[in-house]
């Protein structure tokens, strides 16, 4: 199903430039909405579907995203919860259920908050150790939970509803 | 094949339940509730015959508007409302019982702690402990 050689194509760097464009289009279009977004969808169809070459698109994405919105906390949780949603992608890469891809994104989303609380912990470990890391992040991580219920749900929707018809265009174009 | 895609979705799905009902009860357990009030007050009403109704309030507020905004909006034994002037609100209904001064010859009185107050309900301070008194009163 995916594209392996190692080798990059002029063909693969426009390619690589459409699916961030892709990628931030569909964030600016749904920003009125809190915590339902499409990145983790794009990025599980081209790492489906474009094999290793995503892992060019995940540090451009990342640069672009800071470019725009400037770079904070935020931008160091993106460094590596991108990563890491493409690599767990990458695992199950043979996987062509819907459903499957639905409830993976649902588990992606609903983790998000918890993710994001790592760089909390380490703000907090450096000032006063593990407790002090342990009282920034995990108050941080409660109080978004039902923030992080919501990703889920969207993310679930998104992946259901798109997945099948996505994936038939990704397929008679690559 | 299909098998394993089968098992696959239904460990997905379980894991994907778990992690919901667990956060769901982390953050029933753990979330920063709002606490009540941390003024304990009294407001009470004294309508036209004399009979004396009182509330227990638990408010933040400031002042008493914001203390019986919030008191209308949880007992609906409560009421009040009024014209907006040069010094705030003027009280005009409580509790559905008009006292307007022209109309009705009567005024709805604020005392605090028995004394009659010096301010109106939008400038009155609301202290911990203290009862407001809204007592109909008519003209002599």
């Amino acid at each position: 199903m995916c594209d392996n050689s190692s080798r990059f194509s002029t063909r693969d760097i426009a390619m690589i430039g459409l699916m961030i464009a892709v990628i931030e289009v569909c964030k600016a279009v749904l920003s009125f909405l809190p915590n339902v977004e499409l990145t983790t969808f794009w990025l599980i169809m081209f790492t489906l579907y474009f094999g290793r070459k995503v892992m060019a698109v995940v540090p451009a994405f990342i640069l672009v995203e800071g470019a725009i919105y400037g770079m904070n906390t935020w931008w160091i949780m993106y460094l590596y919860i991108w990563p890491l949603l493409v690599l767990v992608t990458w695992i199950f890469r043979k996987e062509e259920s819907a459903l499957f891809w639905a409830i993976f994104s649902g588990i992606f989303g609903l983790c998000f908050g918890m993710l994001c609380s790592i760089t909390y912990f380490f703000i907090g470990f450096s000032s006063g150790g593990i407790t002090a890391g342990f009282n920034t992040a995990f108050p941080w991580w409660i109080s978004g939970i039902m923030w992080d219920i919501v990703h889920c749900v969207g993310n679930f929707i998104f992946m259901l509803v798109l997945y099948t018809p996505i994936r038939n265009v990704m397929k008679r174009f690559l | 094949m299909e098998k394993k895609s089968t098992k696959k979705i239904l460990i997905g799905a379980v894991i994907l339940v778990a992690l919901i009902a667990v956060f769901a009860l982390c953050y029933n357990k753990f979330a920063a509730k709002g606490t009540a009030g941390a003024k304990a007050i009294v407001i009470e009403v004294v309508d036209e015959n004399g009979n004396s109704t009182k509330y227990d309030v638990n408010t933040d507020a400031e002042y008493l508007k914001g203390a019986m905004d919030e008191l209308a909006e949880s007992d609906d034994s409560f009421s009040f409302s009024g014209q907006e002037g040069d010094y705030g609100l003027m009280v005009e209904v409580i509790n559905g019982e008009q006292a307007i001064y022209a109309e009705d010859n009567a005024y709805w009185a604020l005392y605090v702690n028995g004394e009659y107050g010096n301010y109106g309900v939008t400038e009155q301070p609301v202290v911990d402990g203290d009862t407001y008194t809204w007592t109909y009163e008519s003209a002599e």
